[in-house]
C-alpha cells in the first residue's frame, strides 16, 4: 500500500470526524434547545416545585429563589446566558441538589457507565453466542429454547423482572447482595474514574472490589436480560441470512473447519448488523435506566434525571439531556468506525 | 449446507461448560458469603433505610423529611422534644425560659460548657447568627423567624423579641432548621446572618460537607441520592449513644422492607400499612401521623357558586364516610376530629368530630337549592403521603358524593400543574394534605379566612368575623389551657361551618429490628437516631 494511499484515508478520516464533531456540536446545541423550550411548556413553576408550601407565600423567598437562578430574567435571555455559560464548562446549579449540575454529573454518570458496560458485556458475550447457538441449531432443540428464552428477555417488563431477581436473589436465596454500590458500612474506594470497581482494583483496595463487584452483578444482570434477548433475535436473524449465500456454501466445500466458517465467514459479516444494535442497547442503558437505578438504589443518571423532572430542575435537566444526546453521537461514532474496522467495503465508501 | 456437527458440538460444548462452570463459581462463591451475614456492620453501627426528601443539610435552606431527620442529629436547637411527645418542648441548648405576658419576648439561658463538635465552645453569639442567618436568607424555612429577631444581652442569654404576639416561638425553636452552628467557622466558610444573606451567604456546600454543630453526631459523608452516614460527636454534652456510626441510606419502600426483613438495614422508615402488614420478626411502631388530608370545596363564588355555598359545603361534611376513608389508610389511621392533628394542643377528642349522616346530606343539598350539581375535584396523581394515593382516597370521596346526589369528576393532575390551582384558589374542590411546619396549632390559623390555607379555599378576610376573632385571640394567649380551650372552639366552629374537610391522618409506620431499644415516630423529625437503644 503506498503512503499517498495511506495519508489518504487519513485525511478522509479526519474529515470524517471534523463533520461528525461539526453536526454533533449543532446537535447539542439544538438539544439544548428543546429541552429549555420543553421545560418551559410544563405548566409549573421551578419556585412551586423546590419551595415549600410557607416559603412560596412569601413573595422575599420566591424573589431570592427566581434570583438565585436567574429565572427572574426573561426566557431568551436565560437561554443565551445558559448557552454562554455552558461555553465556559459551567452548566448552572442544580435546583434540587443545590451544587453545580457539572458535579452531580461527574458523581453520577460513572456508576451509570460502570452498570451499563457491566449489562453490554454480559450481553454480547451472552446474547451473540446464544445467536451463533441459535443459528448454527436452527429449528432444533437449542435454537426453540434459545428463541424462547430470548422472545421472554424482550417481552419482560424491567421493572417487574428487577423485582423478581431481587427478592429471589437476594432476599430469598441471599446469593447477592440488595440496593447500593457497596455494603453499608463501606466507604467508597479512593477516586480515580467514579467506577468503583475500576477505582477499587486499581489502588488494590479488594475487599471494595469484591463487595463492588458484587453489588454490580444483580442490577447489570436485570439490565442485560432485554438486551441479550434483542441481541439473540438480531444475531440468529443475520447469520441465518448470511449461512444461505453462496460463499459460505463454497467455503465448507473447500473443505474449511465449520468453527473457521461460522466465525470467519458467517459472524464476521453479521457483526455489523449485531454492532449497529449493539450500539443503540448501550446507548438506551446508559441513558435509560431509571427504573432499575431506582429499584437497587443505584446512585446513577437514571435516578438524578427522574429527580430533576420531579423537582422541575431546569439545570438539571439541561445537563442530563446533554449527557444522553453526547452518548448517542459517540455512540453512533463508535459503531461507524467500527463498521469500517469490520467491513473495508464501507470504509472505502 | 448443515455445520459440521462434531466440530461444532466440541466448542460449543466447551464453551457451554466454560459459561456454566463461570456461573456455579460465581453463585457458590456468592452464596458463600451471605450478605445478611457478613455485610452489615457490626454494632455498634446503625444502618436506616428511607426514601431520600433531601436537598440540604444546611440548616438554613433545609426543610425537607430527610434533612429534618438528620440535622436533628447535627445540630443542637435550643429546645428540643423527647420521644413521640411534641406537645410540650423541652431544654436542649437552653436550659429554660421565660415569656413576656404579651408572647412578644422569650428570653433564653443558654447551658453551660456546650462545644461544637470542633471543639469551639457555644456562645449567645452562635445562637443569634444561627436565627439570624436562617431569618434572612430567604430559603424554605426562613419563615419560621418570620418577624422575629434574636439578639444577645449578654453572655448565655439570647432574646427573641416579635413584632406580633407569638405562642408558636418555643415549638418553633425545636425545628432543626434552627439549628445552632459554629458561627465563626461557617462565616469563615461565606456564611452570612447580614439582611443581604440570601445573595451574600456562601456556607451551604461547605456545610454540606462538614457539620459545624454540637448535636449527637457529625457529618462523615453526605450524597443527595445514596446515603449520608454520621459518626457520633466525641464532645457531645447529651447522654451517652448507642450507636458510634449511622448509616442513612436512600432506598424504595418496597426495597426497605426486604432489607430490614432480611437485617440489611435496622429501620425501614417509609413502609404503608399494607407493607407492614404481616411482617413477623420485626417491631412495628405504628401511630397517627400528623399530616392531615382534606377536603376544600371553595367559598368563593365567582369559582363556583355551588361550592361555596353554605348548605351544600354541610352536605359534603355530612356525605362523607370517614369510617371508609380510614379503613382505606389503614391500621393506624385515626379520623382527625378537626383541623388540629390528634396528637398536637387544642385537638378535639377522637369521635368529637364531622359524621357520616346520608339523610342530612342529601337535605342539606336540597336546601342549597345545587340539584343533582356536576364538579370537579382537583388532586395530586403523582405523589403518595404516608403511603396513601390521593387518587384512592378522590375516588372514594367521589363514590360518597355520588350517593347523595352529587357528580364529582375526578381531576388527578401532577402535583406540579395541581399546585398552581391550589395555590391560586382556584380549584371548585380540592384534595390535599397538610404536614405540620412545626408542632403547635397556631400552625392550623392559616386555614382560617383571610390566612394562607383559608384564600386557596376562596375564604376571604371577613368571610366569618366570629371565627376570625377567635383566631386573633389564640395567637395572643400563652397559657396552654386557655389555648387548648380557644383552639377546641376554632373547630368546633369550622366543624359546623366552613370550606374544609377534614378527611384523614394516615397511618406513621416505623419498622426496626427487634434489638432496637426505643424506637419511637416523631412528627416533626419521623424519628430521633440518638434516641435509640
Amino acid at each position: 500500500m503506498s503512503s499517498a494511499s495511506v495519508g489518504g484515508r487519513h485525511r478522509d478520516l479526519r474529515r470524517f470526524l471534523l463533520q461528525r464533531l461539526g453536526s454533533g456540536l449543532v446537535l447539542c446545541i439544538g438539544i439544548t434547545l428543546v429541552a429549555f423550550v420543553l421545560t418551559h411548556l410544563v405548566p409549573g413553576d421551578p419556585a412551586a416545585a423546590n419551595l415549600g408550601q410557607r416559603a412560596i407565600g412569601d413573595p422575599a423567598a420566591v424573589a431570592a429563589f427566581r434570583h438565585q437562578y436567574g429565572l427572574d430574567r426573561p426566557l431568551p435571555v436565560q437561554y443565551l446566558v445558559y448557552l454562554k455559560s455552558l461555553l465556559h464548562g459551567n452548566l448552572g446549579i442544580s435546583e434540587q441538589s443545590h451544587r453545580p449540575v457539572r458535579t452531580d454529573l461527574a458523581e453520577y454518570i460513572p456508576a451509570t457507565i460502570e452498570l451499563a458496560l457491566f449489562a453490554i458485556v454480559l450481553s454480547l458475550v451472552v446474547g451473540v453466542g446464544f445467536g451463533i447457538v441459535a443459528a448454527v441449531f436452527r429449528d432444533r432443540w437449542p435454537d426453540h429454547l434459545i428463541r424462547v428464552v430470548s422472545l421472554g428477555g424482550v417481552s419482560m417488563p424491567v421493572f417487574w423482572t428487577a423485582l423478581v431477581a431481587f427478592y429471589l436473589l437476594f432476599f430469598k436465596l441471599g446469593w447477592l447482595p440488595g440496593g447500593g454500590r457497596l455494603d453499608p458500612a463501606q466507604n467508597a474506594p479512593t477516586h480515580l474514574t467514579g467506577m468503583f470497581t475500576v477505582d477499587a482494583a486499581v489502588h488494590g483496595q479488594w475487599t471494595l472490589f469484591w463487595s463492588a463487584l458484587r453489588h454490580l452483578v444483580l442490577p447489570a444482570l436485570v439490565l442485560a436480560i432485554y438486551t441479550v434477548g434483542m441481541l439473540t433475535r438480531f444475531t440468529r436473524a443475520s447469520m441465518l441470512e448470511i449461512m444461505g449465500n453462496d460463499y459460505v456454501r463454497a467455503a465448507r466445500l473447500k473443505g474449511l473447519p465449520e468453527r473457521v466458517v461460522i466465525l470467519r465467514h458467517v459472524l464476521r459479516p453479521a457483526l455489523v448488523s449485531i454492532i449497529t444494535v449493539a450500539g443503540v442497547a448501550f446507548g438506551s442503558l446508559l441513558s435509560g435506566t431509571v427504573l432499575v437505578e431506582n429499584i437497587f438504589s443505584w446512585p446513577g443518571v437514571g435516578q438524578y434525571a427522574y429527580r430533576s423532572a420531579v423537582n422541575l430542575d431546569l439545570p438539571a435537566i439541561m445537563g442530563v439531556s446533554l449527557f444522553v444526546a453526547l452518548v448517542y453521537i459517540v455512540v453512533n461514532l463508535v459503531v461507524d468506525l467500527l463498521y469500517g474496522v469490520i467491513d473495508p467495503r464501507i470504509r472505502l465508501s | 449446507m448443515r455445520p459440521h456437527r462434531s466440530q461444532l458440538h466440541r466448542w460449543l460444548a466447551s464453551g457451554c461448560v466454560v459459561a456454566v462452570t463461570a456461573g456455579l463459581a460465581a453463585c457458590s462463591s456468592s452464596g458463600g458469603t451471605t450478605i445478611g451475614k457478613t455485610s452489615l456492620p457490626p454494632k455498634p453501627n446503625l444502618v436506616v433505610e428511607t426514601s431520600f426528601v433531601l436537598k440540604t443539610l444546611d440548616p438554613a435552606r433545609m426543610f425537607e423529611p430527610t434533612g429534618l431527620m438528620i440535622d436533628h442529629l447535627l445540630y443542637d436547637t435550643l429546645l428540643t422534644y423527647k420521644g413521640s411527645d411534641v406537645t410540650t418542648p423541652v431544654p436542649d441548648l437552653a436550659t429554660s425560659y421565660t415569656a413576656s405576658a404579651d408572647a412578644k419576648t422569650y428570653t433564653f439561658t443558654l447551658r453551660q460548657g456546650v462545644k461544637f463538635a470542633n471543639g469551639d465552645p457555644v456562645t449567645a453569639a452562635d445562637v443569634v447568627f444561627s436565627l439570624m442567618r436562617t431569618k434572612n436568607i430567604n430559603g424554605n424555612p426562613s419563615f419560621l423567624m418570620a418577624g422575629i429577631t434574636a439578639t444577645s444581652p449578654g453572655p448565655g442569654t439570647v432574646v427573641l423579641t416579635s413584632a406580633t404576639p407569638d405562642t408558636a416561638i418555643p415549638a418553633i425553636l425545636t425545628n432543626p432548621a434552627l439549628g445552632i452552628v459554629d458561627a465563626k467557622k461557617v462565616q469563615a466558610a461565606g456564611g452570612s446572618d447580614a439582611a443581604n444573606a440570601a445573595t451574600a451567604d456562601k456556607a451551604e456546600s461547605a456545610l454540606n460537607t462538614t457539620s459545624e454543630g454540637s448535636g449527637p453526631y457529625t457529618l462523615t459523608s453526605y450524597s443527595t441520592t445514596t446515603q449520608v452516614v454520621l459518626a457520633v460527636n466525641p464532645r457531645y454534652w447529651g447522654p451517652l449513644l448507642h450507636y458510634t456510626k449511622i448509616v442513612i441510606r436512600n432506598v424504595g419502600a418496597s426495597v426497605q422492607k426486604l432489607d430490614v426483613l432480611k437485617g440489611e438495614s435496622q429501620i425501614a422508615v417509609d413502609l404503608s400499612p399494607t407493607q407492614a402488614q404481616g411482617m413477623t420478626g420485626v417491631q412495628i411502631v405504628n401511630g397517627a401521623s400528623p399530616n392531615l388530608f382534606f377536603l376544600l370545596t371553595n367559598d368563593n363564588p365567582k369559582i363556583s357558586k355551588i361550592t361555596s355555598n353554605p348548605q351544600f359545603q354541610t352536605a359534603v361534611r355530612d356525605g362523607i364516610d370517614y369510617a371508609g376513608l380510614v379503613q382505606l389508610a389503614g391500621k393506624g389511621a385515626v379520623q382527625p376530629a378537626g383541623i388540629i392533628p390528634s396528637m398536637f394542643l387544642g385537638s378535639l377528642p377522637a369521635g368529637s368530630g364531622a359524621t357520616f349522616d346520608p339523610t342530612k346530606a342529601k337535605a342539606a343539598l336540597a336546601a342549597s337549592g345545587a340539584g343533582h350539581p356536576t364538579l370537579k375535584l382537583v388532586y395530586p396523581s403523582d405523589i403518595q403521603v404516608n403511603g396513601i394515593s390521593f387518587g384512592d382516597l378522590a375516588a372514594r370521596v367521589q363514590q360518597d358524593l355520588q350517593a347523595i346526589g352529587i357528580t364529582v369528576q375526578l381531576q388527578g393532575q401532577s402535583i406540579q400543574v395541581a399546585l398552581n390551582s391550589y395555590r391560586g384558589g382556584q380549584e371548585e374542590m380540592g384534595l390535599w394534605y397538610w404536614g405540620p411546619d412545626f408542632p403547635d396549632p397556631s400552625d392550623y390559623l392559616n386555614f382560617l379566612p383571610g390566612a394562607l390555607v383559608g384564600l386557596r379555599a376562596g375564604w376571604v378576610k371577613g368571610a366569618d368575623p366570629a371565627l376570625e376573632k377567635m383566631g386573633a385571640t389564640a395567637a395572643g394567649t400563652t397559657q396552654n389551657a386557655a389555648r387548648g380551650v380557644i383552639y377546641q372552639q376554632i373547630q368546633r366552629s369550622m366543624n359546623s361551618s366552613s370550606p374544609f374537610m377534614p378527611l384523614v391522618q394516615p397511618a406513621q409506620i416505623l419498622v426496626g429490628a427487634q434489638s432496637l431499644k426505643n424506637l419511637q415516630s416523631n412528627a416533626l423529625w419521623l424519628v430521633d437516631l440518638s434516641e435509640l437503644g
